[in-house]
């Protein structure tokens, strides 16, 4: 707002609009991005309306939003990333949230995985937790908090009658290798297949489980997590970071 | 496709023995027992009770009295028919009159029994008394013998008087006309005969004088043609007034009402046959000259109907007496049946015979009656003879019954009916008050468990909304703080530390908050809570959850906890290798959820009476839910719910 900064100072690659009902983590998460030089707060916000008023207002790179805020203190962190995918689709949203839940998550990630993150509020503090989603939404991937990820590693919850049973069993093996963040080529050595043949498992996977619009890196995500959810296989790690 | 349970009946903890829990399908079949003091105080009223008389108890001294005069005026009079010897018949007369003055005195006795307030029963024994005089015609002394006979007029007045006013024993216009067209015909045609016959003869047939009947001291002319024309007269004016009076019978017994029927019926019908065959006997034998004899046709006719006559009012009291036995039977049957307060006005209605009987009910504080529609009914006090009040045994009246005036005369019909009546509605509003007040305590249930569901939710709240942010606030200030410091310092481990005691605060306190109230129960509903709450327990959960939608938060709520409670306990009490399947479903108006689990089981009753059972079986209950949770050592346990969901 103030225009441009001192001569010679880069001008900042993000700009973002935070909304925090809770003070003290306001001005938390305000301490955290003042000392990153990429990123520039146009405003914060406490509540769903102001955010979309000063989204409009600012048209920010990125919005980090509370997950329960006013007026119904339930997941308006995630209407809002609805919201936006359809008004802005270029936008990135971070939600913060106290739920370690899988199934805020999930819902985050139903409309497409692209420029979404979820996070832990615990894990704002951390200075490349907030920013590398950040950086990770604003470049159109996205990011799952590994504490959200092991609740589902550690689950032995299976669900029958799941998107995953239309999966062929070869294809569900392909599935758990993504899972397990491997790339295709140790997939396809681990399973003695082509690699043409596990792009080829991976294309019907994502078709079957609805995920074709998205982005490679996003799709790779939002599934693994459904596999997770229904099979509660072992993993290691769902964040995509490039 | 898994199998899935059958609906449980009702809330039970099985085994091999199902045992009822807490349901009002239960409370039916709690058996009516006394507590020691109420048995106490129903020895007590036993001792005071004093023998009961029924109508066919033993016979008090009067009947006694009146029963030991009525076989000696028999004995009397058939020996004084033996005795005098002018009779056609004398053994058969003697016989005949015996057995007419008895049965008229048992005919008495029994009204007086069944009625003690009617002056019918008296009425009767005085006739059987004075008929044995009759016996006197049968004497060779003159007067003696012509008084005998003459009794015969008072006689048949008396049998009209009892005909023409039964069973009110009053007599009404018509019955007056009657009886003095009768007096009408002796004027003219008895008693001018009486005086111009040379010898007097009874009209029985059995009673006629045998060879010649002693001369008549109250022949005043000796006119023999004379004597006969007024017989004639005499005859002719019985067959007109025996005419009329049965078609005044036939006319009354057309227009009474059913019940008063029942009544009339055995009374008219044999007074019926008494008149048509004194009548057929008159003209027979004295205009056209038939047989006076016992053994012609218009004899023997006339003599089986005077002796059955009596018998008509015997018949009316044992079918009174049998009606009031099937009315009861039929009414016990009928009222286990309906046993609404319309369904018992039907079955008395059916019962009396009476299809306007009607049942007013008495209202304690306005002091009034009113119908089954809450109409007011007045009773007039006047016509008494129209309803009959039922009152309880504190004397506090309860309902009457507003009836046909004829069934005034069946008192121990109405008492009974009365009595069943008022037993019916009496049960009827015990059950109705107990029916209320399991209403009500199942509502003060639901209203307790809602009200603490709403208080989880907003501890849940405030924990999330306070500590918890605080919380955060600190270890995102901590993680600020330890960026600053430099790296592998002893400051940084120290910090390092806090953080992850920090984590693990957070992580209790969400757990805690999680456990008081799942959010995503009420922001996304049960199968999402479900799938929340099995993915937090450590063992193997299979999920077969529909999506059964959003339902009224008390269902939601009651099903979860019972299902995180089945949960549980599986978690803490099966085993090691324990496996469990949660499964959610919809059946016609019904939710339907069971937690089926392989584990170690439990014996139900015994060493580990789950305080869980309890909770799942009151939060269903409280919904108006069922559940049954069946176990058995090494075969694991089975919850299975259905709750009633209201479209």
């Amino acid at each position: 707002m103030n225009g441009a900064g001192p001569a010679g100072e880069a001008s900042p690659r993000y700009r973002i609009v935070v909304a925090e009902d809770a003070y003290l983590v306001r001005e938390g998460i305000r301490q955290v991005l003042a000392q990153e030089d990429e990123v520039e707060v146009v405003e914060f916000c406490s509540d769903l309306s102001s955010l979309l008023q000063a989204v409009d207002r600012h048209d920010p790179d990125v919005v980090v939003t509370d997950i329960r805020m006013p007026p119904s203190n339930t997941d308006e962190g995630i209407r809002a990333a609805a919201a936006l995918r359809e008004s802005r689709p270029e936008m990135g949203v971070v939600v913060i949230s106290q739920y370690v839940s899988p199934h805020y998550a999930i819902k985050l990630f139903e409309d497409g995985s692209a420029r979404r993150a979820y996070l832990l509020k615990e894990h704002v503090g951390h200075r490349n937790h907030l920013m590398g989603a950040i950086r990770e939404v604003a470049s159109g991937g996205s990011v799952v908090d590994p504490a959200v990820v092991e609740v589902l590693v550690e689950s032995r919850t299976r669900a029958r009658n799941s998107p995953l049973a239309h999966l062929t069993p070869r294809e569900r093996e392909v599935l758990a290798g993504v899972a397990e963040g491997k790339s295709n080529a140790a997939i396809a050595k681990s399973l003695f297949l082509t690699k043409r043949a596990v792009e080829k498992n991976i294309n019907s996977i994502f078709a079957k489980l609805d995920l074709a619009d998205d982005t490679d890196v996003s799709r790779r995500v939002v599934a693994s997590l459904m596999f997770l959810a229904e099979t509660g296989a072992p993993y290691q790690g769902v964040t995509s970071q490039r | 496709m898994t199998p899935r349970a059958p609906v449980p009946e009702d809330s039970s903890i099985v085994l091999d023995e199902p045992a009822a829990l807490d349901e009002p399908a239960a409370v039916d079949a709690v058996p009516w027992t006394l507590s020691a003091r109420e048995l106490r105080a129903d020895r007590e009223v036993e001792r005071q009770l004093r023998p009961v008389r029924l109508a066919a108890g033993r016979p008090t001294a009067t009947e006694l009295t009146i029963a030991v005069a009525a076989v000696a005026a028999a004995a009397v009079s058939a020996a004084v028919v033996l005795r005098g010897g002018i009779a056609a018949s004398p053994a058969g007369l003697a016989f005949v009159l015996a057995l007419y003055v008895l049965v008229c005195v048992v005919a008495g006795l029994a009204w007086r029994r069944a009625r003690p307030w009617s002056p019918y029963g008296l009425a009767l024994v005085a006739y059987g008394l004075v008929a044995s005089l009759y016996s006197l015609g049968a004497t060779t002394q003159p007067l003696v013998h012509s008084l005998g006979v003459l009794l015969e007029i008072p006689g048949s007045f008396f049998v009209l008087w009892l005909v023409l006013s039964f069973p009110s024993a009053r007599l009404d216009g018509a019955g007056r006309a009657a009886l003095g067209l009768a007096g009408a015909v002796l004027l003219v045609g008895c008693l001018p005969a009486i005086f111009l016959l040379d010898s007097l003869s009874p009209t029985q047939p059995l009673a006629r004088c045998g060879a010649a009947c002693p001369s008549n001291p109250l022949q005043v002319v000796d006119n023999a043609s004379l004597a006969r024309t007024f017989g004639h007269v005499d005859a002719v004016g019985h067959a007109v007034v025996y005419g009329l009076i049965l078609t005044l019978l036939a006319v009354r017994f057309a227009r009474a009402s059913r019940p008063r029927r029942r009544l009339l019926g055995p009374v008219y019908l044999f007074s019926a046959l008494l008149f048509v065959a004194t009548g057929v006997y008159q003209v027979a034998v004295n205009l056209l000259g038939a047989s006076p004899d016992a053994t012609g046709p218009a004899g023997f006719g006339l003599t089986a109907a005077t002796i059955l006559f009596p018998f008509g009012f015997i018949a009316a009291i044992v079918f009174a007496y049998a009606y009031v036995g099937a009315a009861l039977a039929s009414m016990v049957r009928e009222i286990g049946v309906s046993s609404s307060v319309t369904g018992v006005e039907h079955v008395v209605r059916q019962v009396l015979d009476d299809p306007k009987a009607q049942l007013a009910f008495w209202l304690p504080r306005s002091r009034r009656y009113v119908d089954r529609h809450g109409r007011g009914v007045v009773l007039d006090e006047e016509a008494t003879s129209t309803w009959r009040s039922v009152e309880r045994s504190d004397g506090e009246p309860m309902l009457a019954i507003v009836h046909d005036p004829a069934l005034d005369e069946d008192p121990e019909l109405m008492e009974a009916v009365g009595a069943e009546t008022m037993l019916a509605l009496e049960n009827r509003r015990l059950q109705q008050d107990l029916l209320d007040s399991i209403a009500a305590l199942r509502a003060s249930r639901k209203r307790l468990v809602a009200v603490a569901a709403a208080e989880r939710r907003k501890i849940e709240r405030d924990l999330h909304d306070s500590a918890q942010q605080m919380l955060i606030a600190i270890r995102i200030q901590l993680e600020l703080v330890r960026g600053e410091v430099g790296p592998a310092s002893r400051l940084e481990r120290q910090l390092n530390r806090i953080g992850t005691d920090l984590d693990r605060a957070l992580d209790e306190l969400r757990s805690v908050a999680h456990g008081i109230y799942p959010p995503l129960l009420a922001e996304e509903g049960l199968a999402a809570a479900l799938t929340e709450a099995a993915r937090r327990t450590p063992i193997p959960v299979v999920l077969e959850l529909e999506e059964v939608g959003r339902l009224p938060e008390e269902i939601e709520t009651a099903v979860y906890y019972c299902c995180l409670e089945a949960l549980q306990n599986a978690a803490k009490h099966g085993g090691p290798d324990v496996a469990v399947t949660m499964r959610l479903w919809w059946e016609p108006h019904l939710l339907r959820f069971s937690v089926s689990d392989d584990g170690v089981g439990f014996v139900p009753g015994e060493n580990r009476e789950p305080t869980g059972l309890t909770n799942m079986l009151d939060r269903l209950g409280a919904i108006g839910g069922r559940i049954s949770i069946r176990s058995a050592p090494r075969r694991g346990t089975d919850v299975d719910g259905a709750v009633t969901v209201s479209p």
